[in-house]
């Protein structure tokens, strides 16, 4: 029961770091464009949700650890993580480029 | 947040005729060029891989086991899958952007190629270089080398190169 009270806050706080992020920050959404963020060495963490096809995981997280870039696993779907960057559409992973005034890319990747 | 397209990586061919192949990065042009304004990258490797040597071969049945044909070619780094691999053959020399204008300047380019991968594969060196990517047999991965190859094979199957692919191993039908 802790254990999740405490993912719930962590979660939460993610969500409000991500908003930070698309007010403040640089960033690119979805798969071709986070792979050509890892591959021009740009992208500083990648974000990716958790229905995606396990495939593309392993493909993205495969090319983060080539670029040794952090890789967090969102706690919600596509839906949800679109709607945590305040889009009207899904997005299944993203790569935040410049972080702006968050502090997204120094906290997070801890939990992966 | 390395860079890690570089000189000297082994990638793996996802697009075109030589889908399924490894090659060497020789060059990488991140910014491109006039003519290819896309992060792009020269590419030296593996027509057609040496077949498997065995300890009961006669020298001459092992020097004809051990040929390998070569290509020379740009790719588009959207058609590579970056492995975590480098073979350091130095083919800088060889393999320059000017070899593929003209025919004859491209086979001299690729005979070279040819040799110094011939040597080096019968040093017994990189040996994951020159072992075709095989499809895997189980889908349970626990190492992390067949974890590329189940990666690699299920891109390229896609993309419906897979025929490429089951067609060279005999007992799968």
């Amino acid at each position: 029961m802790v254990a999740a009270k405490k993912t719930k806050k962590t979660h939460e706080s993610i969500n409000n770091r991500l908003a930070l992020v698309m007010k403040s920050g640089k960033y690119t959404l979805g798969y071709k464009t986070v792979l050509k963020s890892l591959r021009n060495s740009k992208g500083k963490l990648i974000i990716i949700s958790n229905n995606c096809p396990p495939l593309r995981k392993s493909e993205i997280e495969y090319y983060a650890m080539l670029a040794k870039v952090g890789v967090h696993h969102y706690n919600g779907n596509n839906v949800d993580l679109g709607t945590a960057c305040g889009k009207y559409f899904r997005v299944c992973c993203l790569s935040i480029i410049d972080a702006g005034d968050s502090d997204i890319i120094k906290t997070v990747p801890g939990d992966h | 947040m390395v860079k890690f397209l570089k000189t000297n990586k082994a990638v793996i061919i996802l697009q075109g005729r030589y889908a399924g192949r490894k090659g060497v990065i020789v060059k990488s042009f991140d910014d491109g060029t006039r003519d290819r304004p896309y992060g792009h990258c020269l590419v030296a490797g593996l027509k057609k891989y040496p077949s498997k040597v065995i300890k009961r071969d006669s020298a001459k049945k092992t020097a004809k086991k051990s040929r390998v044909k070569c290509f020379i070619k740009l790719v588009n780094y959207q058609h590579l899958m970056p492995t975590r691999y480098t073979l350091d053959v130095d083919l800088k020399d060889v393999v320059t952007a000017d070899s593929l204008s003209s025919k004859d300047k491209k086979v001299t380019a690729c005979k070279e190629t040819k040799a110094r991968l011939e040597e080096r594969f019968k040093t017994g060196k990189n040996r994951w270089f020159f072992t075709k990517l095989r499809p895997p047999k189980l889908i349970a991965v626990q190492d992390p080398i067949d974890y590329l190859l189940l990666l690699s094979y299920h891109m390229l199957s896609c993309t419906g190169k897979a025929c490429i692919l089951s067609s060279a191993s005999s007992d799968e039908i």
